[in-house]
């Protein structure tokens, strides 16, 4: 804790700061063949003022090193029961999802019994953090020119990059995947199913593409089984199932490349009700011949506005999301449902013949608020 | 939403004095409100007998008062002004109190004056503790234990189930004027027979403490299509039994985990809808017993949330 780190752009900007967490890479480990799952990926900000826990274990932040606007990171501490984690498979999986966590000031103080400190839990999950960066100037550079990768990097003397250092930093972030096409959901979703609160009603299967867990916790509130299925599920698989419905799940990368799943859900449109949370709704959008497009910086907050077209409510929902669907690619039958009230953005879908009902931020909140819980029981609605 | 045209023009009583309870934000308040009143289109009364603030300059209103804010003055003005409309969230406690007595006496009603911003039977609800705390319970919300009593005799029974020290409150007082925490059982009985003079309608509410407990508060704004934002959370340094305005306070509240915090504003903006705010801002505080042993030592209820 505390060594010299530096977070690198890809277009050469550096930010001086202090490490905690887990380690960084060192400049020795940097070959420009090598795709690391920690220390190095696309750089988001993210502007909401609690809730970090539930950011950090959200799958759809993997290969992403967030950023939060919020100067004062940590207070509050962490604890297991927060993580959005979905339900375990057979394999044990890695608490932290985000590739890195960018801060401006590290709150080091004492926690409530039973809880971790962000330093801690960052250990634990090998996620390196950074603070003391000068969050504001990076989120500027983000909404002005977009979000690009970058790196967290080990710099035990605390010395300045000298330019061939950097040209190799550079050269690495250069060869370093985009958001743009990578297919990410293969690491982070189930890959066996299960069925969680069996006997319950409605039975709805869930395309985990990296769910978070407060998904299937709404559902099963609501009195719904919820059969999480692996995200290569075929549409045999998903219809000899017999469910009423299925939800596919929120996740990372880019949705224009996960043609096995959007396949599979095109393959199920007009015979299984299909609803859709995030990538899931991007998904069933591409299912219907709409097309997806990478946004400049994206929505990540729990402050963003959403209209419901049909009554003119606003609310105010919990966002996470790089790309969006493609306005005036919508096919015949499906309405714009919800919008955002900022940039007029679509962030829901609604299709009553063929029994689609999608949104784009996260109705189960976590972190963020509770106002568009209303939702899943839309989604119920719809199946009855 | 576009404004009202059946409204033509609008009384806004202030706050009068500044003083605890009356703090210098509802001049601010005020002010702010008749300017935007008057970029509608709107006529503007203003009744405040404090001609030091901002709000009473000549020329942002169209016609000022600083008659006492008493109901047979404030009736004098009405004759004269015929408003159709009186703006009751903008003046504090005694434009609360004030509006309230008007409706009482039947000013309102006899002058064809709409209360708007918050209706005269929200203000009662947001007023009167027994009926807050009834409210509170319709919306699923837990408040401190408390009862409603009108004799030393019932308030010695009350006490004896949820015991010393607890706290006195005579009901419609401003900012807490004549409430009081009582140590001994001697200090409870003299306490209760103040507390019941004090109050105009002498009754009192007596209620657990809640010393010691951490204090919150959210800035709730809603419109008239249920819509409804936060401004801002805060959060008290010091615990419960520091009076808030003698507390320092920071914004947005520092210690609350992302769950606790979302509880708090599900509720507040629940509280807003079941009490009537169907347009414009509220503050809503709570007190929150959560994860207990981290600041201030008590030994029982954790992750209890009173309003």
């Amino acid at each position: 804790m505390n060594e010299h780190r530096l977070l690198v752009l890809s277009d050469g900007s550096v930010y001086a700061g202090l490490g905690f967490g887990g380690p960084a890479l060192t400049i020795d480990e940097l070959e420009t063949a090598s795709v690391p799952e920690k220390s190095v990926g696309e750089v988001v900000f993210n502007t909401a003022m609690s809730g970090y826990h539930e950011v950090l274990t959200d799958a759809s932040y993997t290969g992403q090193l967030v950023a939060m606007t919020y100067p004062h990171i940590g207070n509050y501490g962490t604890l297991h029961d927060w993580s959005e984690v979905g339900p375990e498979g057979p394999t044990p999986r890695v608490a932290v999802k985000a590739a890195g966590f960018v801060i401006r000031s590290l709150y080091r103080g004492p926690v409530p019994a039973g809880r971790l400190t962000l330093h801690e839990f960052l250990s634990s999950g090998v996620t390196p953090g950074i603070s003391e960066i000068d969050t504001r100037r990076l989120t500027l550079s983000l909404r002005n020119e977009g979000t690009r990768n970058g790196l967290i990097l080990e710099r035990p003397s605390g010395t300045e990059l000298s330019s061939a250092e950097l040209s190799h930093v550079k050269a690495f972030l250069a060869a370093f995947p985009l958001m743009e096409g990578r297919n990410l959901i293969g690491d982070v979703g189930i890959t066996e199913s299960t069925e969680i609160n069996s006997g319950g009603s409605p039975r709805i299967a869930l395309l985990d593409c990296g769910t978070k867990a407060n998904i299937i916790r709404e559902l099963v509130a609501l009195g719904c089984s919820v059969s999480v299925l692996p995200s290569v599920a075929n549409a045999e698989m998903i219809r000899d199932g017999g469910y009423d419905a299925l939800l596919v799940s929120n996740g990372p990368g880019d949705p224009a490349v996960l043609a096995q799943q959007v396949e599979t859900l095109r393959s199920l449109v007009g015979s299984t009700p299909l609803l859709g949370i995030c990538l899931g709704h991007q998904l069933i959008a591409e299912a219907i011949g709409a097309r997806t497009h990478k946004m400049s910086f994206g929505h990540h907050g729990v402050n963003h506005p959403v209209r419901d077209e049909l009554t003119r409510r606003v609310f105010v929902t919990s966002q996470n999301h790089g790309f969006a669907v493609e306005e005036g690619s919508l096919p015949e039958g499906a309405m714009v449902w919800l919008r955002n009230a900022n940039d007029q953005s679509i962030e829901g879908l609604l299709d009553t013949s063929r029994k689609i009902r999608t949104a784009q931020f996260h109705p189960e909140s976590a972190p963020g608020p509770n106002d568009s819980k209303w939702i899943f029981a839309s989604f119920l609605e719809m199946i009855k | 939403m576009s404004a009202r045209t059946d409204i033509k023009k609008i009384l806004i009583i202030g706050s009068g004095p500044i003083m605890i309870g009356q703090a210098c934000e509802f001049d601010y308040s005020g002010n702010q409100a008749v300017r935007a009143l008057k970029e509608e289109g709107y006529q503007v009364v203003l009744v405040n007998p404090n001609p030091a603030t901002v709000m009473t300059t000549p020329g942002i209103a169209d016609a000022i008062y600083c008659d006492p804010l008493e109901v047979p003055f404030v009736e004098a003005i009405i004759r004269e002004e015929r408003p159709d409309a009186l703006l009751a969230t903008m003046g504090g406690q005694t434009a609360l109190n004030l509006t309230l007595a008007l409706d009482e006496a039947g000013v309102l009603e006899r002058y064809g004056v709409e209360t708007i911003g918050a209706r005269s039977d929200s203000i009662r609800m947001a007023e009167d503790r027994g009926l807050f705390k009834a409210a509170m319970e319709r919306i699923g919300l837990e408040s401190a234990r408390s009862a409603l009593v009108s004799s030393v005799t019932d308030a010695e029974s009350f006490v004896e189930e949820v015991g010393i020290p607890a706290i006195i409150r005579p009901s419609y007082t401003l900012g807490g004027r004549g409430g009081a925490i009582a140590r001994t059982k001697e200090e409870f009985r003299n306490f209760v027979d103040w507390a019941l003079t004090e109050s105009p309608v002498h009754t009192a509410l007596i209620e657990e403490s809640l010393l010691g407990w951490r204090e919150f508060e959210l800035e709730v704004m809603r419109d008239q299509a249920d819509n409804a934002v936060i401004v801002c959370s805060i959060e008290n340094i010091d615990p419960m039994g520091v009076h808030t305005g003698d507390s320092i306070t920071i914004a947005p509240t520092q210690t609350l985990s992302d769950r606790e915090y979302q509880r708090m504003r599900t509720a507040a903006i629940a509280i807003l809808r079941e009490i009537g705010v169907d347009c414009g801002g509220s503050n809503v505080e709570t007190r929150g017993w959560l994860h207990a042993g981290r600041n201030y030592q008590r030994d029982h209820r954790e992750n209890r949330l009173l309003f």
